[in-house]
């Protein structure tokens, strides 16, 4: 796995070299946009020379920070797949109780672009979905394609192709945040856990 | 809400057809002789024509699977080759190029998912593992050393005045007293039961599809491999992930005699990061103490569910045969467990360290493992990498196999307790990998197939 950094810049670029890039491209922008710049310069350089957490890739396509991997695709719909999965979503209202179970996702986000004719996918998840694709193809196979068969050309999760199918549509995003890279789905639920078993202690000595 | 479903097996009903026993190597679907010894030779080919005359002496002598309880030789004879093997042997490239992504880049490439760092990294394995040089790799079993010469030289006389073929490793392995492992434990007791195998499965335990570990038979996703091309290479062949380990015993032991403070929670802690006794008996059935008879008993020793210990406190989570091999442990999850299983022929080389001594003699011991199924990636791959050196799916976050993990004297082992759970801390590496290969086995059509590669290997596998 090669790191790959988010906005990449050329190799050996200084923080001094990307100063002078980032001037050069707000040279035409509004006068408040430069100020605003100039203002943050110290913030931005301060910790562009020690990144908080190593940004990867996440397998073929996507980046990673720490335990977390990013996964955004725009696909067509296919014919009547938006008025599918739309009228799909409104049903669940909010629960992916078939989510909560896969144990790994952090949130997913479906999203209708240019009238209707393309989905938006995102989803931050914990390590890397290859490995469990046919854990999903065998446990979850309904669920899966409930969803994405409302996308032209999906070919089933149990197909050999829906890897290739997945890493066509995806694209990596150029900034991405986390605010926790240290810590999985299953991570943080141990610590809530944790943290009520502390505080039912604390309220019991206090 | 749409309802999940409880098995792989229950979208499958047609049953498998019978195996082929005698094209199917002994090495896939029959345990090790008993008593047993025997020698690893890895060959590396330096002429197409001259490996295929050495494939040619050599097949009569490759032991098939229905011979194995009446063998027409002194011992077993398995041959696997790796990617670099094939090539060397003038496999066409459209088979070459038909091989699963991770078997053509080998063991050593795949270093970052498996978890091969720090002393397990490829660049601290022995020569020649890991290199282009390992092409050919010989398991020859037999129940004594008179035996194991004879069909040795049967090996050796297959090659003796070819140039081009060279021995470039050599092992020897033999049994522990007892049948132990060079840790102390009663070993080789697990394996997953292959449908239409001819051998009985223990009590509870599933079947498994047999197209999980050889191809040519439907798998446990209902379907049936469909590479490497053509389908007589692949027919009744599988692959071998060899992995050979070297164990610390004295530090194992130093480290059970830091953390316990008697002779008996000593082995109460080794037992509770085996998930077994020293005698083979299941924590989940034996929880507070050995039970030897449980242990030397076949038709008990495996017969067990963690359905009565979903919370660890007979049997940790992070038990290595609990790792390993879930069972029904993670049937909450969205793990369809009978797509991660392999079948593991393991055997123990070097001499026991003696009862009691504390510091390490020096002396090269552990095991080499030779870990079976029609699917490295999602079998030993995904067993190695979310289950042995990753503690997320039991949520024990970077926590790992307490035995086989890789550990750098920071590792940490969760033992499930009331009214508080035991975390001990600081565990080394007392397992270090010396090397490993990805290697196909092919079936002994397969075999001759290969053999009989030469002017028309073109045609043949464009079949």
């Amino acid at each position: 796995m090669a790191p790959q950094t988010l906005t990449r810049p050329k190799q050996n670029q200084t923080v001094e070299d990307k100063v002078q890039q980032l001037r050069r491209l707000y040279a035409d922008a509004p006068q408040y946009a430069k100020t605003a710049l100039e203002n943050s310069l110290g913030e931005l350089t301060s910790f562009g020379s020690k990144p908080r957490a190593r940004v990867e890739s996440a397998g073929r396509t996507g980046s990673r920070q720490g335990k977390v991997s990013e996964l955004t695709m725009i696909a067509p719909f296919a014919p009547g797949g938006a008025a599918r999965l739309r009228a799909l979503l409104q049903l669940r209202d909010g629960s992916f109780d078939d989510t909560d179970r896969v144990g790994t996702v952090h949130d997913m986000r479906f999203v209708f672009l240019d009238n209707d004719t393309k989905l938006l996918f995102a989803t931050a998840y914990d390590g890397e979905w290859d490995p469990y694709i046919d854990d999903f193809a065998t446990k979850i196979t309904d669920q899966m394609d409930v969803i994405f068969s409302a996308c032209e050309g999906w070919p089933g999760i149990r197909s050999p192709k829906v890897k290739d199918w997945i890493v066509k549509y995806q694209i990596t995003a150029e900034g991405w945040y986390v605010a926790h890279p240290d810590l999985t789905v299953r991570d943080i639920s141990h610590v809530k856990r944790i943290g009520k078993a502390a505080e039912e202690f604390l309220d019991k000595i206090g | 809400m749409l309802s999940i479903k409880e098995s792989v097996g229950e979208t499958l009903s047609t049953p498998s057809p019978a195996l082929e026993t005698s094209d199917i190597q002994a090495t896939v679907l029959r345990p090790r002789p008993k008593p047993y010894c025997g020698e690893y030779v890895i060959l590396r080919i330096g002429n197409a024509e001259q490996g295929r005359e050495m494939l040619r002496r050599i097949l009569p002598y490759v032991a098939p699977a229905d011979e194995w309880w009446v063998p027409s030789l002194p011992g077993w004879l398995g041959i696997a080759f790796t990617f670099e093997g094939l090539k060397a042997l003038g496999v066409p490239q459209a088979s070459l190029g038909s091989f699963p992504i991770e078997f053509r880049q080998g063991m050593a490439a795949r270093a970052a998912i498996l978890h091969d760092f720090g002393a397990n990294a490829p660049a601290n394995w022995e020569y020649p593992f890991g290199t282009p040089d390992a092409h050919v790799a010989l398991a020859i079993y037999a129940q004594n050393n008179q035996d194991l010469q004879k069909v040795l030289d049967l090996a050796r006389k297959s090659h003796h005045d070819l140039p081009q073929i060279s021995v470039v490793y050599r092992m020897q392995f033999g049994e522990l007293p007892e049948g132990r492992n060079p840790f102390g434990f009663k070993d080789g007791l697990h394996n997953p039961h292959v449908e239409g195998s001819g051998l009985a499965g223990a009590g509870q335990e599933a079947s498994i599809k047999p197209g999980e570990f050889v191809m040519g038979y439907p798998d446990e996703r209902g379907e049936t491999a469909n590479v490497p091309i053509p389908a007589e290479l692949r027919r009744n062949g599988t692959f071998v992930a060899v992995r050979k380990f070297h164990m610390d015993v004295a530090a194992f032991r130093r480290y059970l005699r830091a953390q316990a403070s008697s002779p008996e929670e000593e082995e109460l802690i080794a037992a509770k990061m085996v998930g077994r006794w020293r005698s083979g008996a299941p924590l989940v059935l034996a929880p507070d103490r050995d039970d030897p008879a449980l242990g030397t008993d076949g038709n008990r020793n495996n017969d067990f569910s963690y359905a009565d210990d979903m919370k660890g406190l007979k049997c940790p989570f992070s038990s290595h045969i609990r790792r390993v091999n879930p069972r029904d442990a993670l049937k909450n999850d969205i793990v369809a467990v009978d797509l991660h299983h392999f079948l593991r022929r393991g055997t123990n080389y070097g001499p026991p360290l003696p009862e009691g001594v504390l510091e390490d003699d020096g002396a090269e011991r552990g095991g080499v493992f030779l870990l079976i199924g029609a699917y490295l990636h999602r079998q030993f791959e995904f067993i190695q990498s979310q289950w042995v050196t990753d503690g997320n799916f039991i949520s024990h976050g970077t926590e790992q196999d307490p035995l086989i993990g890789n550990n750098e004297g920071d590792g940490i082992f969760t033992i499930p307790k009331r009214p508080v759970r035991r975390r001990l801390q600081g565990l080394p590496r007392f397992v270090t990998v010396r090397g490993g290969e990805y290697c196909f086995m092919p079936g002994l059509r397969a075999l001759r197939w290969i053999a009989r590669l030469g002017d028309d290997a073109e045609q043949t596998a464009a079949r």
